[in-house]
């Protein structure tokens, strides 16, 4: 009488997809069991795991709210105990598409800082790759290891009304989160046990060993065990809890930019005990341009002077590579498919959101005709800044992008809106649907290696589509489960 | 697997700043029960204590008289008296919190309660009703976890210089609590009859080395054989020999340890040359002054050699 799913259905809309739940209101089969136990629950008993699980990331996340000071970062992260499931059938597509996506972005980048065929061959105009902020005349003339750039990528990835799975976009910078996905995983192995029973469900915990292979097959040394240092900016950085998670994880250590050095002979190395000891791989979590004082911006002091010079010649990797931000452009995205058949020649096996480019008179002609439907945004700004939601803005505020966008059209692109799927969350003392993306991880080295799952994160606010933690968005553990069901 | 500089820097000043907490501590008290053993009017004041930290310079700055209430509130719960009992708390945790992933987990978890203990009764403590209880529990704290890192951390970087940092700030601690008694009886010929072996009892206390004196020495607590013991013992852990053996122990693994090395073996001389019977009180004060500004030329030594590391 008290079950907390009572009114799922009648929440829920035809309008956007369920993760868990059919339309007709039944539970898909791969989450048939976990969905009958969890119906099972009273709410008082739902309410008595969230609290575990609260707890779980208390002392866990001890290391979070310690370094506020009770002020600036306080990070208790809001997560939801019911899992998303995802069958492992319909992941390895997804998988596959993330890889073959990995390897032809490293392609482009690699080919961007040097023989620029592709812009040769005019598959999409050089004045939009090279006069992007994102583009680094500083590392031309470079093939890191593999020609590998990216070699930690989280892309962001949503499902529509259809099902389908679309890519978002992709974080080929320094992209973060990964650590919630591990953390996510061990809290629901904490607080719902007896949901594991009946699963096959793809470990996660094997992310930081993945890391390690990737980033020590990079050394330009041939070490049996490579010296690889997690480069973060300090203890006050909001991503610090990661950054020491994963340096531990690795058994790699854990520096900042004072405990490096660039010497004569053009090599790394970190001030230890044992005098100066090399440095082989950077795994660096600081932007480009804090990296090399002496060579983007002068006055960081996050970075190492020299390293980049380290990197020219081959003495250390960094990973991911300086100038592997080129292609997360927002314009550069909409060329995506057709980097895939051109440095692959294969199919795309993961669709992209249909894009218009401003800079082409007809896609400009008909988003300024639809701007009522269009998500606008522009092409250098990444977390959702100046971005315009077409079927939620004013008049006004469309026309002030109208006006835009014929200033600056090479600066805008606009895709329409998404309808993000949902799945049940527990909200209050309800199960409620809520709307979620995912980001994957995919390593890239030698190889090429996708996350089983990633990082769900969740709009907690009911309707609302901005997920990030920053405003209301909290995190799902993500299973990703094995075909035969009991 | 070798050690950041930073990182081992970090957890040499956590030992030290934990040590100088607990020793702090423990002399505040010996010295607390101490004055209410002697007769009202011959007691010695309570200068001494600041005196023989080094600290009279600071204590200038906020207060003008040696009174107890101003020299406890100094050593207890100053923020800028870098030898106050909360404030080597404070260090300590700070240094803890950047080398938590070097560090057994419980010992973040026991350093931060301790700053929170701290933080809530230090300044509450000065007077002399909590005053003890404050000072027992500061000193319990810091024995756990000092306990704690000794029985549960890998025998590697980490805990040579953890050990470094402990051992070499109490060896200085223990030249200090000798100094107390030099001072209290320097040029009083009167007191050191009546009170010598009062005040000299209770520093033994404050090493926790009274049983050990009586069953080695004898039931007797004189000057000299005090002196000689917390000096020379190498049996026990509070005495300067013991420290210094200590040090000696953990430079020797190390690379690049012939400065820091030349340098302790200088001290241990000096230890083992200075004869306590021949000296008057005057010569045993000079004597400890120059013995720790030998101990500090080690600490600059280690802090140069294994902290400041730079290419060619």
């Amino acid at each position: 009488m008290d079950n907390s799913w009572k009114h799922y259905n009648s929440h829920k809309t035809d309008n956007f997809f369920d993760e868990l739940v059919t339309d007709t209101g039944r539970p898909r089969v791969a989450a048939r069991q976990a969905v009958k136990l969890l119906q099972g629950m009273s709410s008082e008993e739902m309410a008595a795991r969230r609290g575990a699980a609260e707890l779980a990331i208390r002392e866990m996340g001890i290391s979070f709210t310690i370094y506020s000071e009770g002020k600036n970062i306080d990070r208790a992260w809001p997560f939801d105990i019911i899992p998303r499931i995802i069958p492992a059938k319909e992941w390895r597509k997804v998988s596959h598409g993330l890889a073959q996506r990995s390897r032809a972005l490293n392609c482009f980048i690699n080919d961007i800082y040097n023989k620029q065929k592709i812009l040769k061959d005019g598959l999409l105009p050089a004045d939009i790759v090279l006069e992007s902020g994102n583009y680094k005349p500083q590392c031309a003339n470079v093939t890191p290891k593999f020609g590998a750039w990216a070699h930690i990528c989280g892309t962001d990835l949503v499902r529509d009304r259809d099902g389908k799975f679309y890519v978002l976009e992709d974080n080929l910078r320094v992209p973060s989160g990964v650590s919630y996905m591990l953390e996510n995983r061990e809290i629901t192995k904490r607080v719902l046990p007896e949901l594991f029973k009946n699963y096959s469900i793809l470990p996660v915990d094997d992310y930081p060993s993945r890391l390690y292979s990737t980033l020590a097959s990079l050394s330009p040394r041939e070490q049996r065990r490579p010296c690889i240092a997690v480069l973060t900016p300090g203890i006050f950085n909001s991503a610090y809890f990661e950054h020491a998670y994963l340096a531990q994880g690795m058994g790699a250590e854990l520096v900042e930019g004072s405990d490096l050095f660039v010497d004569e002979d053009e090599c790394l190395y970190m001030r230890t005990v044992d005098g100066p000891t090399r440095v082989d791989v950077v795994y660096r979590r600081i932007d480009d341009d804090f990296l090399d004082p002496e060579v983007f911006l002068e006055d960081s002091a996050l970075g190492v002077p020299g390293i980049m010079r380290a990197w020219k010649k081959g003495n250390v990797a960094i990973a991911n590579a300086p100038g592997s931000g080129v292609a997360d452009d927002k314009v550069v995205y909409a060329f995506v498919p057709a980097m895939i058949r051109y440095y692959l020649g294969e199919e795309p096996s993961l669709a992209s959101v249909k894009t218009y480019l401003c800079m082409n008179q007809p896609d400009r002609d008909y988003v300024l005709a639809n701007l009522d439907k269009l998500v606008v945004k522009p092409a250098n700004e990444s977390g959702g800044y100046g971005l315009m939601v077409g079927p939620h803005a004013s008049k006004a505020k469309r026309a002030e992008f109208a006006k835009l966008i014929e200033a600056n059209p090479r600066n805008y692109i606009a895709q329409p809106t998404l309808a993000l799927s949902t799945a049940p969350t527990f909200i209050d003392d309800e199960v409620e649907p809520r709307h979620l993306d995912l980001r994957p991880f995919i390593l890239h080295g030698k190889n090429t290696w996708v996350t089983p799952g990633g990082l769900t994160r969740v709009a907690l606010e009911k309707g609302s589509l901005v997920v990030n933690s920053s405003q209301g968005g909290g995190s799902k553990d993500t299973w990703i489960v094995e075909g035969s069901i009991k | 697997m070798t050690m950041l500089s930073r990182v081992a820097e970090r957890l040499y000043w956590m030992a030290r700043y934990l040590e100088r907490a607990e020793d702090t501590a423990r002399l505040t008290q010996a010295y607390t029960h101490l004055i209410m053993d002697i007769p009202a009017g011959s007691e010695p004041g309570w200068d001494i204590l600041v005196r023989i930290l080094d600290a009279e310079p600071i204590f200038g700055e906020h207060h003008r008289v040696f009174n107890e209430q101003n020299v406890l509130k100094f050593l207890i719960a100053d923020e800028e008296n870098a030898g106050s009992i909360h404030y080597c708390i404070r260090a300590a945790r700070e240094n803890v919190r950047t080398t938590r992933d070097v560090l057994p987990e419980e010992v973040w978890e026991h350093v931060n309660e301790l700053y929170l203990f701290s933080m809530e009764n230090a300044a509450k403590s000065v007077g002399r009703r909590h005053r003890h209880q404050f000072l027992e529990q500061v000193i319990n704290r810091c024995q756990m976890i000092n306990g704690l890192l000794m029985t549960t951390l890998c025998r590697d970087h980490a805990y040579r210089f953890i050990k470094l940092g402990h051992l070499l700030e109490r060896a200085d601690m223990t030249t200090r609590v000798i100094d107390v008694g030099a001072g209290a009886l320097l040029g009083n010929k009167k007191l050191n009859k009546a009170v010598g072996p009062l005040i000299w009892a209770a520093l033994l206390q404050s090493l926790s080395a009274m049983g050990t004196y009586r069953r080695t020495i004898g039931p007797l607590v004189e000057a000299d054989a005090v002196v000689e013991f917390v000096f020379k013992e190498r049996s026990l852990p509070r005495s300067v020999r013991f420290c210094l053996d200590g040090i000696r122990q953990e430079l020797v693994p190390l690379k690049n340890h012939q400065d820091a090395l030349k340098v302790l073996e200088r001290s241990r001389r000096s230890l083992s040359r200075f004869s306590p019977d021949e000296a008057r009180r005057e010569d045993l004060h000079k004597f400890i002054d120059r013995f720790q500004i030998e101990l500090n030329t080690l600490g600059t030594t280690i802090i140069s050699t294994w902290f400041m590391v730079d290419g060619t």
